[in-house]
């Protein structure tokens, strides 16, 4: 495991319905481009609903970036980080997107998708992976964005000494759903209702909510995919994003601005609702009450930011993998190795001795 | 009905002048009128083998799940015994990872090995936690003379840097008694003996060495109690005791022995008397000596330090003249990775050695083996990159009853170690609801398919 330092850019842990919308690969690509501008790490993946199809997606997706050179789908590079998911041992429920994407073949007829994951004990319990990412993150350099059900949350919060844990390592916490200030749409966070009803009560941390209707507001442009993802035929997300919907369309997109709001809070890119209390209710509708105390906020679209954030959407989420960035010390070590670095070039300065002449 | 045994207390004790021997559980021990309801079942007992610095995985890995089939090369000196073993993949000790602590692995791992908790790093004012077999100790003592046994083989000094700024009595303790107080595994036989059945230990090797010319066995000073006790036997105890009794000589044989070794070896060195020159005796010693003590009651709980995390020991014996720690940094040079393969193999021979002793033992319908939970584990998993998941465990025995042995059982990638430790603490009769970072009770070792 790498050392993290308190200069160590901010842990990301992403808990997210993978494969339920393209939002949600999307939102995954955009933390890697992040990451790569060593913006933030990718601290944790976590996936919220039990379906072993969308470990594997996510693995192959962590694959591909890990692979940080060309189409890197061969499924020799190991994932960066384990892929927890919630488990379940009933049939996974339909889910189109996803079935289409993990079905994806490439021009020779091969599943575009290479994974290890084969078994749920390929993949780790995401409460526990969450928790143990918490303990490696300096106090306030952790951050966790949820897009799908609140299923890992609730588990999360049933762990022992959890809470205060929680409040030390977060920075900012946001969720990618709701209708705001109030309206109705598709459950996500709330399709596990008693969860999401636990996490509103219990969480210990302001909330800030990116709502449908911002993703709405601010899609991802898909007229850009073709042109910006053309380095790779065959890169995953450009995939994932063509098995969506006929192309080309926008693809609403609250997890890219609940990602992009939690690496880049001091960009302008959006407004913030006063604080206040939300609620849910299990056919989706989404309310929110101002109140001086309350420990909610939602992310509100400015239209003079509409444009400059659709950019970021695409120049990040198909930004080539990078190289993952040096080895970090601690900063005892790091100025011993500065040390020795320096002793090296001084002697390299210093003038030969005369070479002995010949005899 | 017409009763002519006659019934034994559990805590019958043989007594001589200086000496005093507890007994096996015997047929005699158990009510004449016992139904299979009110027939009272051994004692579970539980111990941990601790090996240092990880294993090769490429030759420790079985691959599969399930029912235990091909054995992987280290864990082929099981092979006879893999009917009575689990063999446990994916247990994670997120307390032995770096967290924001830098280097140390070695040192954290063994600290939180059997505490849970990330030791603080340090040198001088030492910080783990209660490890769990205090607890279960402390809780299943009472009707025994040794709450816990720490058992250890290589010279393990307290203080000072053990690594990266560790404290030697992180990597030098399996067990700990309080938070800063870790106790020190007993490294010399004869003074393990002697706790267990006599009490010369005070004395100084030399007068030690003049006693022993007129040195009569702990079993002589009995004799006259053994012997009236054997009378009162049916044939079954009598020839269990007798085992007994002769397991007692045996290892009073090989301390003679190890005795002699100490005198003869290298006179210039400073040994500490009684150790034997060999690794596999000094194995085969003090764990002749844990299955006298669970045989007898004397304890039920035991940790044993088999070497210490970070050791430099060499293995001579079996043609490796190179440390053990430095070996396993062998960035894939394959001679080298040789080499930590036959080191792992020897000591899980040794281990295996012991566990075919407990196997062999019978306690009433059943076994020693059966009635135990022996742990051989690291708190390393692959000594080269020094991760802390997915750590080599390798559970031996039924728990009394409570396990089904002879299967692969993989859990989920981060299931916390403490998780067994909380499944191990409730087989002793000492539920809890939580220890270190554990998450529940681990599923699976009752033979539940998991798969």
């Amino acid at each position: 495991m790498q050392f993290t330092t308190p200069e160590t850019p901010l842990g990301l842990m992403f808990d997210v319905n993978l494969g339920m919308t393209t939002d949600s690969v999307l939102a995954l690509a955009l933390l890697h481009g992040l990451a790569g501008k060593q913006e933030c790490r990718v601290a944790s993946l976590t996936i919220n609903y039990p379906d072993l199809r969308a470990a594997r997606l996510c693995d192959a997706i962590e694959r591909y970036y890990a692979s940080a050179t060309g189409p890197g789908l061969g499924g020799s590079v190991p994932a960066a980080v384990p892929i927890g998911i919630v488990e379940s041992r009933k049939a996974p429920a339909d889910q189109p997107l996803l079935a289409r994407t993990v079905a994806l073949k490439d021009g020779e007829g091969s599943k575009i998708w290479a994974s290890v994951i084969e078994k749920w004990n390929d993949t780790a319990i995401p409460e526990i992976l969450i928790r143990n990412t918490l303990m490696a993150n300096f106090d306030g350099r952790a951050a966790m964005v949820v897009s799908g059900p609140a299923t890992n949350l609730a588990t999360l919060l049933n762990l022992p000494d959890i809470i205060p844990l929680i409040s030390a390592k977060l920075k900012v916490m946001v969720i990618a759903d709701g209708e705001f200030p109030s309206g109705k749409s598709d459950p996500g966070f709330m399709s596990d209702l008693p969860a999401a009803k636990r996490v509103l009560a219990d969480w210990p941390t302001p909330i800030v909510f990116s709502g449908r209707e911002l993703g709405r507001q601010i899609p991802f442009p898909g007229a850009s995919v073709e042109k910006a993802f053309s380095y790779n035929p065959s890169h995953p997300i450009a995939a994932a994003y063509r098995a969506g919907r006929e192309m080309p369309y926008d693809a609403p997109a609250p997890a890219m601005a609940a990602v992009l709001y939690a690496v880049r809070r001091n960009e302008g890119y959006f407004k913030l609702s006063e604080p206040g209390v939300v609620s849910f209710s299990s056919d989706g509708g989404t309310e929110f009450r101002p109140s001086a105390d309350g420990r909610h906020r939602y992310l509100i679209a400015d239209p003079a930011q509409v444009e400059r954030i659709a950019k970021v959407y695409v120049e990040m989420a198909s930004a080539k993998p990078a190289a993952p960035p040096p080895r970090r010390l601690p900063p005892a070590l790091q100025k011993l190795e500065e040390e020795k670095a320096a002793a090296a070039a001084a002697k390299k300065q210093t003038p030969p001795a005369d070479p002995p002449k010949p005899r | 009905m017409i009763i002519t045994r006659k019934a034994v207390a559990r805590r019958t004790f043989l007594r001589g002048v200086g000496a005093t021997v507890a007994l096996p559980f015997l047929d005699a021990m158990v009510p004449a009128l016992a139904t299979a309801a009110t027939t009272p079942k051994p004692p579970v007992r539980m111990a941990f083998a601790y090996v240092p610095n990880g294993l090769n995985f490429k030759d420790y890995k079985l691959g599969y799940e399930g029912k235990l089939e091909k054995l992987s090369r280290i864990l082929q000196p099981l092979e006879p015994y893999k009917q009575d073993i689990n063999v446990l993949g994916n247990l994670t000790h997120n307390a032995g990872r770096a967290l924001l602590d830098g280097p140390g692995d070695h040192g954290r791992c063994s600290a939180s090995y059997l505490t849970g908790l990330q030791p603080r790093k340090t040198m001088s004012d030492i910080k783990a936690g209660v490890s769990f077999d205090q607890i279960v100790g402390q809780h299943v003592g009472a009707g025994t003379s040794f709450n816990t046994l720490e058992l250890g083989i290589e010279d393990a000094r307290q203080a000072g840097d053990c690594d990266s700024g560790y404290s030697c009595a992180y990597t030098n303790n399996l067990a700990w008694r309080a938070e800063a107080q870790p106790l020190p595994p007993t490294l010399n036989p004869r003074a393990l003996f002697e706790r267990l059945f006599g009490d010369d230990a005070a004395l100084s090797p030399e007068a030690r060495r003049r006693r022993n010319l007129y040195r009569r066995s702990v079993l002589d000073l009995v004799q006259d109690e053994a012997r009236q006790l054997s009378r009162d036997l049916g044939p079954t105890d009598q020839r269990k005791l007798d085992e007994y009794l002769s397991s007692i000589r045996e290892i009073e044989l090989q301390l003679a022995r190890a005795d002699k070794d100490s005198i003869s070896i290298d006179p210039g060195f400073e040994k500490p008397y009684g150790i034997p020159a060999d690794f596999a005796e000094h194995f085969s010693l003090m764990t002749n000596m844990l299955t006298v003590a669970f045989q007898s009651n004397l304890t039920r709980v035991a940790t044993f330090l088999v070497t210490r995390e970070g050791t430099s020991r060499t293995y001579r014996e079996i043609g490796i003249p190179d440390g053990h720690h430095p070996l396993t940094h062998h960035r894939g040079q394959e001679d080298l990775v040789e080499k930590v393969s036959k080191i792992n193999v020897y000591h899980m021979q040794q281990f295996a050695t012991w566990i075919g002793k407990l196997k062999a033992i019978k306690e009433g319908d059943s076994t020693l083996l059966d009635n135990c939970m022996i742990v051989y584990g690291a708190g390393l998993a692959d000594g080269n990159r020094h991760s802390h998941e997915d750590l080599p465990t390798i559970m031996a025995g039924r728990g009394g009853g409570s396990f089904q042995p002879g299967r692969s059982i993989v859990y989920r990638k981060e299931t916390p170690m403490c998780n067994l430790f909380l499944t191990m603490m409730d087989r002793m009769g000492v539920p809890t609801e939580h220890f270190g970072d554990s998450s529940g009770a681990l599923c699976g070792l009752d033979g539940l398919d998991l798969t």
